[in-house]
């Protein structure tokens, strides 16, 4: 939720008309939500004491339901973006779960419903192992596979559900006085602990995790973000709550059916909640579920048509995704944001003058001295693309402490190498090793986390988070401790600032990915690798596409670092900026490494001249170190 | 393009209006024939599937309600001459929507009494809505036995028998065969369905108690029915009888699917379709469905009290020659809560389990004949059993509401042998 | 041995129907990725229009495709340039959204114009069938099959001996490329998705002869469909033949062996099975993933 007006310039005007950032609430009495949210809650929390009507209690309760299942679905499709269309699935998980333990042990169903919550995000992390290597389209598909499936189960496996016959659960054993009152305060509490949950994890580190999944799942996993690990938290975390309130809910309806259950239209009605009211933000789903359930009472009773409930839910599906993409609440932001904004002026980039690095802070801790041993070992990688051989028998060392570069002209393969040793490619043959461990069969945040980072040459930042959110995404090293950090204040945030003061970006730590421009992503696709604390950086083309001074800035940047114990390997076509910087020169031509050595020796070897432009070629001025 | 994108919605939008618009109505106020019963009308609240799966007889409950409205309304009213209203809700064969359909009745339209709803899954939700807030609640259709596992004081189903019972006359008619007529084996193709099944079940259990081996037993579901697999199946397996626990598409499909494949079991019993009168027949051909057996609660021409009356008025409402066996349980539902309200002279909230208690301790005369209930609100009559002979469905057991002395032994596809 | 052998056929028969309306579902992916979700209802749609021709005039519902394969072509266009075409640029999320939507209300449609109910068409010859020894062979389904075949030809003609076929398959492969040549990336999408809604009108027709179908049919039908193609390979029309004929008989030999209750989860299965071990599918390309996409 937007909680600016707290800087002083208007802030974060945008260029390429991205959404305002979805901030967590960190500074909440100055959000204009908050009075309507308070407001709302209160009356929804004594609205049982103060009326007896049924109709009413009936819907707040239904709603209630589908809010859990909306804030739940919100971690894995809003934050981490994979869409799935088997979140009811867990609401009859639950359900049966309860229903079950009632009839086969006994007790009262209030005691199982914990259980179900720990059946539904069992499942779930299982669903989330066999999910791991499906994205997009595959995902979805086996969300709607598996709450088939479910239903399927549920129908035939009569020994344990009675079938079609279904479960019925014994009716209340409270006082009529109190008609449904257990039923909603158990969901109004179910409701509030997951939201509590969805916001601990928005401001978290694992929550950056999520959302840089969503925006580019490759990249982040080359800066040290486990996918596999991340995804199926998520799943678990969308679930459990879900399960409870599937269990609370077959309770209410007393009734535990496979086609009640496990109807394909209570995973509708909970995405819908969810992309009407917002994704990634913390109060749609609940906005949403409210509308959408309002809505399924209301056209129950005007249209009296079975298939106006289809009607209105397919009509508001195609609407919302075509009309609405992003939901009332980011909707509403941008508006607010746009009128608080106009006619101000942005944020304007800061002059680049020449800048005494060592007066800044230097997060970088203290390395040892560099020992001159091979760092990283290149061994005979190979890749073919089709009957294309990108990469064919490259060889090389970089040793500890240097800042080597790797040249070579277009189409020679430099950047199929960084795939290879950043490991978002794999080699047909060839070995990797680093740091006296052999890498080319880990997964890249493995890399990351044992030292590796790499930028690249079209700079992939996550463009719908802030600055300073990119750059506390990066995950060093897999602890939960280091997960649950604090991603707005702390720890994690403080070395985020300092590493973006190092960059020279700090004033624009709220501003989203997207609005940068190219030079300034640079900046912080660098400060994202330095949190990493890497002992070896790899960057693609750092040079590219920028000014002059900027340039030299990333130059002296380097410089700096590398005199700080970190190893450098650098992929450049900028000759001068190559030759006055690096030492030694790797060439690479045709996939495969014709020379190496010092700047002027490889100015002066007749392979690499050959290779880039023919005999004719002659730098005018040899570069000296 | 745009404009042509916008037309498109534009006429779907139309669309989905004019479809929600015509979709039907909250029938609020029903007929409340004015001419005999004055007073302030008694208001029988009931949610029934006007729309979805179960639509179709959902639709011929309403009726049912409805003619016993008029049909009260004309003699007098229910009670101390006052009129009987009818509020019916659409719950669109969902189990949410019935359960807020009922609390709904119960709280905010404030009915004086409660009519049950069809179908076992919509009736199991309702009734322990209605149980909740200790209303009598008797159904028209839900005969599934976990109904009434529950000790339920409150609830009544209106039809002879529950559905495990369904089969029990036509069972023992079987074992009662001569030797050398009787069949041997058996198979049991049933849908996944809370009523077909424990009807199939229950039969299986008649004969097999008798000797008749199970050959074959497996269930599909409504939208996947696979029934040429089936039939191949039972083709292979060669049984004496196929007792096929059905609703109406899969009914005539099933015979279909036999005919293709090229094999005729000497007896073939089925629940519903062929009660479906000339819907099944003109399906099949009526020389197809010679000699098919079947259940059903209802017959238009039994000599049961107040059938003529009944069938008389349901034609005058609704037309046509045939009267849907839903539609007259509905009647029979309507005709037990009457008799319960006549019979303790009351209609008030706070004293509605006398008249459940009544109902437990006395027969009550319907056009399906005379129902009495045990202690759980489990009817213990017994059910119909139907032929189709010549084209024309006969009731042969039990003998009291049969329609003619001739049973054919067996199927006849191709004709007499 | 008949047994196996029986269910053998029955599978490959029903199997030639669902590779007709397979192949649609994997061609309007190959093209736009776009898994339309959709494709159950329309072919379902086309069922029910058949059915009422049938009862109105008495055609025969395999006659009645060429009615319905021009239909069903101009209905998928207006459908596409309404709801599809202006998510064109968004992430392949939305579209399956979308679809579902669409999905939801034709069924809504149906619902309110056909009822609830179970429907089927029956004509004359539905209840006969070809013996070869002690098998045989349904009518309905050798018929429907052979004109499922017909029709998955002469798309296959079109494709790959026309313009427009060779248009879609170059922005299958390459959209810019295609744009570049001549070719106008909007237009072959709309086209293509209007084929594909075609070839599951045809489909459509040919399925209300076989099964009994009401508007909620359309999840069976989408989720075979879908495991079809996910077997196959998405995008890949040899592959959805393949896939098609593939759960036709597990289909069957499922019902004969284990159960028809579990014949419903069969592509359920499948999907499963094959995203655990080859998410590519038996046909499918891995695409490229080192490619920075924006």
């Amino acid at each position: 939720m937007t909680g600016s007006g707290t800087t002083a310039v208007g802030e974060g005007t945008l260029k390429g008309g991205g959404a305002p950032p979805s901030r967590a609430p960190s500074k909440p009495l100055r959000s204009p939500w908050t009075a309507v949210i308070a407001v709302a809650v209160l009356l929804i929390a004594l609205f049982p004491v103060l009326s007896d009507d049924l109709y009413y209690q009936n819907m707040i309760i239904l709603a209630m339901v589908f809010a859990v299942g909306a804030v739940g679905l919100n971690i894995i499709t809003g934050y981490a973006g994979y869409i799935s269309l088997g979140q009811g699935a867990f609401i009859g998980l639950g359900a049966y779960t309860v229903g079950i333990c009632v009839s086969d042990i006994g007790g009262s169903p209030w005691v199982w419903v914990p259980v179900a919550g720990l059946l539904a995000g069992l499942v779930a992390a299982f669903l989330g192992l066999v999910a791991m290597r499906a994205r997009g389209h595959a995902f979805v598909i086996l969300t709607i596979a598996f709450l088939f499936l479910m239903q399927l189960l549920a129908t035939n496996w009569d020994e344990l559900t009675n079938g079609t016959g279904g479960i019925t659960l014994p009716i209340p054993t409270w006082s009529v006085e109190y008609q449904y009152w257990p039923f909603y305060y158990t969901l109004m509490g179910l409701l509030a602990v997951s939201l509590l949950v969805s916001w601990w994890i928005r401001r978290n580190k694992f929550g950056m995790g999520l959302i840089a999944i969503r925006e580019d799942e490759d990249k982040a996993a080359t800066v040290g973000v486990s996918t596999p690990t991340y995804k199926i938290l998520a799943f678990v975390a969308s679930a459990v709550f879900v399960g409870m309130a599937g269990g609370v809910y077959g309770y209410y309806i007393s009734f535990i059916d496979p086609l009640g259950m496990f109807n394909i239209l209570l995973s509708v009605q909970i995405i819908l909640s969810l992309l009407l009211g917002g994704r990634d933000t913390l109060w749609g789903p609940v906005l949403g579920a409210f509308i959408i359930e309002w809505l399924n009472e209301t056209s129950n009773n005007e249209f009296q048509g079975g298939n106006a409930r289809l009607l209105i839910f397919g009509g508001l599906l195609v609407l919302v995704v075509i009309f609405l993409p992003r939901g009332i609440i980011p909707t509403a932001n941008r508006w607010i944001e746009w009128w608080r904004t106009r006619g101000k002026a942005g944020l304007a980039g800061e002059r680049l003058t020449g800048i005494d690095l060592h007066a800044r802070a230097t997060p970088v801790r203290e390395a040892p001295e560099p020992s001159g041993r091979p760092l990283l070992e290149v061994k005979g990688l190979e890749k073919r693309f089709g009957g294309v051989h990108a990469v064919d028998g490259a060889s090389f060392t970089v040793a500890e402490g240097s800042i080597t570069a790797l040249i070579g002209p277009n189409g020679s393969g430099k950047t199929t190498v960084f795939n290879l040793i950043g490991g978002t490619m794999a080699p047909q043959a060839g070995e990797v090793w680093f740091d006296g461990r052999r890498i080319d069969g880990k997964p890249p945040w493995q890399r990351a986390h044992l030292g590796l980072g790499r930028t690249f040459q079209i700079t992939r930042l996550f463009r719908e988070m802030t600055v300073l959110e990119n750059v506390v995404a990066p995950l060093q090293g897999f602890h939960l401790g280091l997960l649950n950090a604090n991603a707005v204040s702390g720890r994690e945030a403080k070395r985020a600032e300092e590493l973006l003061e190092f960059v020279g970006m700090r004033k624009y730590r709220d501003v989203p990915a997207a609005a940068l421009s190219y030079g300034q992503q640079k900046l912080v696709e660098l400060a994202q690798i330095l949190m990493l604390d890497p002992k070896l950086i790899m960057l693609d083309e750092p040079a590219g596409g920028i000014n002059p001074t900027l340039i030299d800035r990333i130059g002296e940047m380097i410089r700096e670092l590398n005199a700080q114990g970190k190893t450098f390997l650098i992929v450049e076509h900028n000759m001068p900026f190559v030759l006055g910087l690096c030492n030694p020169v790797l060439v690479l031509a045709r996939g495969r490494t014709i020379a190496t050595g010092t700047p002027d020796e490889i100015q002066r070897d007749p392979d690499v001249l050959d290779a880039y432009l023919g005999e004719d070629f002659r730098l005018e001025q040899p570069v000296g170190t | 393009m745009r404009k042509l994108r916008w037309l498109v919605l534009a006429l779907l939008a139309m669309a989905v209006l004019a479809a929600v618009g015509c979709g039907d109505d909250d029938d609020g106020g029903g007929g409340g024939g004015g001419g005999e019963a004055s007073g302030e009308p008694i208001k029988v609240g009931a949610s029934l599937p006007l729309t979805g799966e179960f639509a179709e007889p959902g639709k011929a409950a309403r009726q049912g309600y409805q003619v016993w409205e008029a049909m009260v309304n004309e003699k007098g009213g229910l009670i101390d001459g006052r009129p009987v209203q009818m509020v019916i809700k659409d719950d669109q064969s969902n189990q949410n929507t019935i359960v807020a359909d009922y609390n709904a009745l119960i709280s905010r339209d404030r009915v004086d009494l409660l009519l049950g709803t069809f179908s076992s899954l919509l009736n199991l939700p309702a009734s322990a809505v209605a149980e909740r807030n200790r209303m009598l609640y008797v159904e028209p259709a839900g005969g599934a036995p976990e109904l009434f596992d529950r000790d339920f004081r409150y609830l009544f189903f209106a039809q002879q028998a529950t559905a495990d019972h369904q089969g029990d006359l036509w069972a023992e008619w079987v074992t009662q065969l001569p030797e050398d007529q009787r069949p041997k084996t058996a198979a049991y193709p049933t849908l996944d369905d809370p009523f077909a099944q424990p009807t199939s079940e229950g039969i299986e259990a008649k004969l097999k108690k008798a000797g008749v081996r199970t050959v074959y037993r497996e269930t599909y579901t409504i939208d996947n029915p696979n029934l040429d697999g089936i039939a191949s199946a039972l083709k292979s397996r060669n049984p004496d009888v196929v007792v096929h626990g059905a609703t109406f598409e899969d009914g005539v499909g099933m015979v279909r699917a036999l005919r293709k494949a090229g094999f005729t079991p000497k007896i073939l019993y089925q629940t519903s379709a062929p009660s479906f009168g000339d819907q099944y027949s003109g399906a099949l051909g009526k020389q197809t469905t010679e000699g098919i057996f079947y259940g059903v609660s209802h017959s238009k021409e039994a000599d049961t009290p107040g059938n003529k009356e009944f069938v008389a008025k349901y034609r005058e409402m609704f037309g046509g020659q045939e009267v849907p066996e839903d539609a007259a349980d509905a009647y029979a539902t309507a005709q037990v809560l009457q008799a319960a309200v006549k019979g303790v002279g009351t209609i008030e909230r706070e004293r509605q389990l006398e008249l459940a208690d009544w109902l437990r301790e006395n027969e009550v005369d319907t056009i399906l004949g005379p129902l009495s209930w045990d202690d759980a609100g489990r009817p213990q009559g017994e059910f119909l059993v139907g032929q189709w002979q010549s084209g024309v469905p006969e009731i042969i057991l039990p003998e009291a509401a049969a329609t003619t002395d001739e049973i054919i032994p067996e199927w006849r596809p191709e004709g007499a042998g | 041995m008949t047994e196996f052998l029986q269910a053998l056929i029955l599978g490959l028969l029903i199997g030639g129907v669902y590779a007709l309306l397979a192949s649609g579902l994997t061609l309007i992916f190959g093209v736009m990725n776009v898994i339309n979700i959709a494709h159950g209802a329309f072919l379902i749609l086309a069922a029910f229009v058949t059915w009422s021709l049938w009862r109105a005039v008495g055609i025969d519902p395999l006659a009645a495709i060429i009615l319905l394969t021009p239909l069903m072509f101009a209905f998928g266009w207006l459908i596409y340039n309404a709801t599809v075409r202006p998510i064109r640029k968004a992430p392949a999320a939305a579209s399956v959204l979308l679809t579902f939507g669409l999905a939801l209300l034709l069924e809504g449609i149906m619902g309110v114009i056909w009822g609830n109910t179970s429907h089927s068409v029956r004509p004359e010859y539905f209840t006969e069938s070809f013996q070869i020894g002690e098998l045989f062979l349904p009518k309905g389904q050798v018929y429907g099959g052979l004109v499922a075949i017909v029709v998955l030809a002469s798309l296959y003609l079109v494709l790959t001996r026309s313009w427009l076929g060779r248009a879609i398959r170059a922005s299958a492969v390459n959209p810019q490329g295609a744009e570049l040549v001549g070719v106008n990336a909007a237009s072959v999408a709309a086209l293509t998705f209007a084929i594909g809604v075609a070839s599951a009108g045809a489909g459509g027709a040919i399925a209300s002869v076989l099964y009994p179908f009401l508007p909620g049919s359309h999840y069976q039908w989408i989720a075979r469909l879908l495991g079809i193609i996910v077997l196959g390979g998405m995008g890949s029309l040899p592959g959805a033949v393949i896939g098609a004929l593939c759960l036709g008989v597990a289909e069957l030999m499922t019902v004969t062996y284990i159960g028809p209750e579990w014949a419903t989860g069969v592509p359920y299965v499948f999907v499963f099975i094959v995203l655990l071990l080859r998410p590519q599918g038996i046909l499918g390309t891995r695409l490229r993933q080192d490619v920075a996409t924006t």
